[in-house]
C-alpha cells in the first residue's frame, strides 16, 4: 500500500496551482451553468487555456499528439482544479471521447476531431436518453439508416447536458431493428449545425439552462463518423459505463471539501447568540461527521482509480462510488443550509448570500446527480446483481 | 498511489483466513441449541497459542526481543482477519495497544522484561484506563502514584483475568503492575456480547520508580494504535457479516424465489457493501499514514468514527435480511453484532472522535 503521490505527480500538482495563481478562476467567462459535479462551469476560455499547457492531450500517445503521461495526471489536474473551483465543466466529457476515439476511432476522427480536443476546442454532448428511454435506454427509438457513404438518423434526444453550446454530439442509435435487444445499436460523433439538427433548451430548476432536447430529423452523417463497429455501440456504451461514473463524478469529493472550508469559515465567524456557530456543539458533530463522509467518498474513488489504472476488473466499485458521491453531496447541500438559516435561501447574486449563494445552488443541482448517468436505484441494482451476485431478473 | 495490500501484506492475511477458518470455524460462534445463554466467551488458550507460534503476538515488537518487526499496518490487515473469523480475547489488547505503549514509551529494561513475554504469547498485557465516566478522556484522568502507592478505581478492563501486566493510566504517566499484586480487586462485568470486562480497585498497590513511564505520548500512541486495531476487528466483523447477509440472500426462498431477486433487499446489501468498503479504505489510509510516520491524528479519527456508524448500520441490517432466525441466541450474527458495539465504543466513540475530526477541519475550539 502506498497513498502518496509520487514525486513527479507531486510536482505536477505544484505546476497546476501555479497556474491557477496565475490565470485565477474567476477571471474566465462561463458559458454554461454550474450543475453542481464539482467541476465547474462550462467555460470555452479555461478549457482553451488548460490546452495551451498541453494538458488536455497530456495523456494521450506520442503518435496522437500526446505527452504519454500516467492516468494519474489526469486526477492530479482535476482534483487542483475542483479544489480551486475552476470552471473546467466539459473537460470529462472530452477525455472520455478523446479515449475512445484512440481506442476504435477512424482515420477521419483521429485527424478531425481529436487535435480539435487537444486544443480545446471540441466539446461534447451525449445523445443517450429519449423521452421514452431513461433508465431503460435500450427502449430507445432514434434510428441511424446506412445509405451509401453516411447514415441518415431520425430521432428524439433529450436530456442533453450543454449540447445548445458543444460542438459535437454523440449519439447513440439504432443501426439494425434485426438484431438481438441489446445488439444494433452505433454511436456517432455528430457536428453540431448539421442540417436536420434542431437544438432546443430546458430551462433548468435553477432558472438557467443545462439540458436540451434535439430533434434529429434526417440528419446525414458521413459513416467515417461513426465511433465503433457498426452494432456494437452497446457494448462499447457498458463497457464506458464503469469509466463513465467515475470521471463523471471523481472530483466530487475534493469539490464538497472546498465548500467544507467555506462553511468552516462561515461557522467560526458567525455569531449567533452570542457565540460561534462553530462551538455549538451539534455544530461541530455534525461538520465533523460530514467530512468523515467526504473522506469515505474521496477514498472509494481513490480505490475505484488504482482499479482502473491497473485495467483490473471492475463490477461494483465505481457505481458504488457514484452513489456516494450523489448522495453525500445531497447530504452536504441540505446540512449546509441548515446551518446557514433564512441566509441560505439567498441565490447566488444575492448581495449578503452566504458563500456567494452557491449552498443554495448546489442543493437545487444535487437533486439532479443521483438521477443522471444511472440512478441511484438501478446503480444499486448493479452492485447487488453485478458485484454480490445477488439474482437480476424482475423484482 | 497504490491501496491494494503488498504481496507480503496478501500473504499475512490470507494465511490468517486460512488458519482461523480451520480452527476458529463459525461454529466456534455459534452456541448450541439449549446450551446455556453465554456471559463471556472462555479464552482459548491453544489458539492464543497457535497464533503466537505464527508470530501474531510479536508483529509488533523488534526483532532483538523476539518479535518480527512488522509495521502497524501489517497489524491492522491480520486485525480485520480476526474480527472476520470472529476471534475474542486480548490481541488487541496486549499484542497491539499494550505494546505500543511500550514501545513508545517504556524504558530500556522494562522494554527487556516485558516485550520478550509479549512477542511470545506468555504474557499478557491490558490497558486500564477508563475511570468512573465510562469514557475515553485521557485529559480527565485522576489515577495518581503518591508515596509509592496506587489508589482508586478503574474500569471497563478488558481481559483484566487473563493478564500478566496492568498497564495503568495515571494523570501524567502510566504505572506497570502486576496483575497479581496484593492490592487489587476485581470485580467482573456483566456487559453486552462476549468480552470479559472488570472493575479493578487498587488499593495502596506499590508502583516503583521502575515501574514508571512518564508523560502522556505513549498513552495517546496506545490509544491511537487500539482505535485503529478496534476498527479493523469492526470492518472484518462487517465483512464477514455482509457475507453472511448476502449469502442468506441469495438462498432463503420465499414466494418461489430468493429473497435476494428483490429490489428493496438488493438495495440494502449495496449500501452495506459501500459501508464496509469505505470503513476498510478509510482504515488502511490512517494504518499506512501510522506506519509511515505522517501524522495522523485526524485520519484515525475519521475511520473509528466513520467505521463505527457504518459497520453498525451493516449489522443491523444484516438482521432485518436474516429475519427471526437472527433473533435466536443460537445464530452467530448477534454475536458478531454486539462485539462491533463494543469495538465502536472502545478506545473512543465517535464522539470523542468527532471532536479531533473538528478540530482538524479547522472549527475554532
Amino acid at each position: 500500500m502506498d497513498f502518496a503521490l509520487t514525486a513527479e505527480e507531486q510536482a505536477f500538482a505544484e505546476e497546476v496551482r501555479a497556474f491557477l495563481r496565475a490565470h485565477p478562476p474567476a477571471g474566465f467567462p462561463h458559458d454554461g451553468m454550474d450543475a453542481g459535479y464539482g467541476s465547474g462551469a462550462n467555460s470555452r476560455a479555461f478549457l482553451k487555456a488548460l490546452a495551451a499547457r498541453g494538458w488536455l492531450a497530456m495523456c494521450w500517445p506520442a503518435e496522437h499528439g500526446g505527452q504519454g503521461r500516467p492516468m494519474f495526471w489526469k486526477l492530479v489536474l482535476m482534483e487542483e482544479l475542483a479544489r480551486a473551483g475552476a470552471p473546467f465543466g466539459p473537460l470529462a466529457g472530452a477525455w472520455q471521447t478523446a479515449d475512445a476515439i484512440i481506442e476504435y476511432g477512424s482515420e477521419r476522427l483521429r485527424r478531425e476531431v481529436l487535435p480539435a480536443i487537444g486544443r480545446g476546442e471540441a466539446t461534447f454532448w451525449q445523445g443517450y436518453s429519449e423521452p421514452e428511454a431513461g433508465s431503460d435506454l435500450l427502449a430507445l427509438k432514434t434510428e441511424a439508416r446506412r445509405d451509401g457513404e453516411h447514415y441518415v438518423i431520425r430521432g428524439h434526444k433529450i436530456w442533453s447536458s450543454h449540447a445548445g453550446i458543444a460542438t459535437y454530439g454523440l449519439v447513440f442509435a439504432r443501426t439494425s431493428r434485426e438484431a438481438r435487444r441489446s445488439q444494433g445499436f452505433s454511436m456517432f460523433v455528430v457536428p453540431n449545425g448539421t442540417a436536420g439538427m434542431d437544438i432546443r433548451p430546458i430551462t433548468s430548476l435553477t432558472g438557467e439552462v443545462y439540458h436540451y432536447q434535439v430533434f434529429l430529423d434526417d440528419v446525414r452523417v458521413p459513416a467515417e463518423l461513426r465511433l465503433g463497429p457498426e452494432g456494437q455501440g452497446f457494448v462499447a456504451l457498458l463497457n464506458g459505463l464503469d469509466s463513465d461514473r467515475f470521471w463523471g463524478r471523481f472530483y466530487k469529493a475534493p469539490a464538497l471539501e472546498r465548500m467544507l472550508r467555506r462553511l468552516v469559515e462561515h461557522a467560526n465567524a458567525t455569531h449567533v447568540n452570542g457565540a460561534p456557530l462553530a462551538r455549538d456543539p451539534v455544530v461541530r458533530r455534525r461538520l465533523a461527521a460530514m467530512a468523515t463522509e467526504i473522506a469515505a467518498l474521496r477514498a472509494l474513488f481513490t480505490r475505484a482509480a488504482c482499479l482502473m489504472r491497473d485495467g483490473a476488473p471492475i463490477t461494483y466499485e465505481t457505481a458504488v462510488a457514484k452513489i456516494c458521491a450523489d448522495e453525500t453531496g445531497q447530504r452536504f447541500a441540505k446540512l449546509g443550509l441548515e446551518l446557514l438559516g433564512l441566509h441560505g435561501l439567498l441565490r447566488p447574486g444575492s448581495a449578503d448570500a452566504p458563500l456567494d449563494g452557491e449552498l443554495s445552488q448546489a442543493y437545487l443541482t444535487s437533486l439532479g446527480h443521483t438521477i443522471a448517468g444511472g440512478t441511484a436505484e438501478v446503480l444499486r441494482t448493479t452492485v447487488a446483481t453485478r458485484g454480490l451476485g445477488l439474482p437480476a431478473g424482475k423484482a | 498511489m497504490d491501496v491494494r495490500p503488498s504481496a507480503a501484506q496478501h500473504l499475512l492475511a490470507s494465511t490468517a483466513r486460512e488458519y482461523l477458518r480451520r480452527h476458529h470455524p463459525i461454529e466456534t460462534i455459534q452456541r448450541p441449541v439449549g446450551a446455556p445463554a453465554a456471559r463471556g466467551a472462555a479464552f482459548d488458550d491453544k489458539l492464543w497459542r497457535g497464533m503466537a507460534e505464527l508470530g501474531w503476538a510479536g508483529l509488533l515488537v523488534p526483532g532483538e526481543h523476539g518479535g518480527s518487526d512488522g509495521s502497524l499496518l501489517d497489524v491492522v490487515l491480520l486485525v480485520e482477519e480476526l474480527g472476520y473469523a470472529g476471534v475474542p480475547g486480548p490481541f488487541v489488547t496486549s499484542a497491539v495497544a499494550a505494546t505500543t505503549l511500550l514501545l513508545a514509551g517504556a524504558s530500556d529494561a522494562q522494554r527487556a522484561r516485558l516485550l520478550p513475554g509479549l512477542a511470545s504469547g506468555t504474557r499478557i498485557a491490558t490497558l486500564a484506563v477508563v475511570e468512573e465516566s465510562g469514557r475515553f478522556a485521557p485529559e480527565a484522568l485522576t489515577l495518581e502514584v503518591t508515596a509509592g502507592q496506587l489508589r482508586g478505581r478503574k474500569r471497563f478492563v478488558k481481559d483484566a483475568e487473563l493478564a500478566t501486566d496492568l498497564l495503568v493510566a495515571l494523570r501524567g504517566g502510566v504505572a506497570i503492575v502486576p496483575a497479581d499484586a496484593g492490592g487489587i480487586t476485581r470485580v467482573a462485568l456483566d456487559t453486552l456480547g462476549d468480552e470479559r470486562l472488570f472493575d479493578l480497585t487498587f488499593d495502596g498497590v506499590p508502583v516503583g520508580d521502575g515501574d514508571r513511564i512518564d508523560g502522556r505520548a505513549a498513552l495517546a500512541a496506545a490509544m491511537s494504535a487500539g482505535a485503529l486495531a478496534r476498527t479493523a476487528e469492526l470492518v472484518g466483523a462487517a465483512q464477514r457479516v455482509l457475507e453472511m447477509a448476502v449469502e442468506h440472500a441469495r438462498t432463503r426462498v420465499q414466494g418461489g424465489r430468493p429473497i435476494g431477486g428483490h429490489q428493496a433487499i438488493q438495495h440494502a446489501c449495496a449500501d452495506m457493501v459501500r459501508d464496509v468498503d469505505a470503513s476498510r479504505e478509510l482504515l488502511h489510509l490512517a494504518a499506512w499514514k501510522t506506519s509511515e510516520g505522517l501524522e495522523a491524528g485526524p485520519d484515525v479519527a475519521t475511520a473509528k468514527a466513520y467505521a463505527g456508524e457504518a459497520c453498525l448500520a451493516v449489522a443491523r441490517r444484516a438482521h432485518q435480511i436474516f429475519g427471526a432466525i437472527s433473533y435466536c441466541d443460537e445464530h452467530p450474527l448477534h454475536v458478531f453484532h454486539e462485539r462491533m458495539l463494543a469495538a465502536s465504543a472502545d478506545f473512543g466513540d465517535a464522539a470523542l472522535h468527532l471532536e479531533t475530526v473538528a478540530r482538524a477541519i479547522g472549527l475554532e475550539p
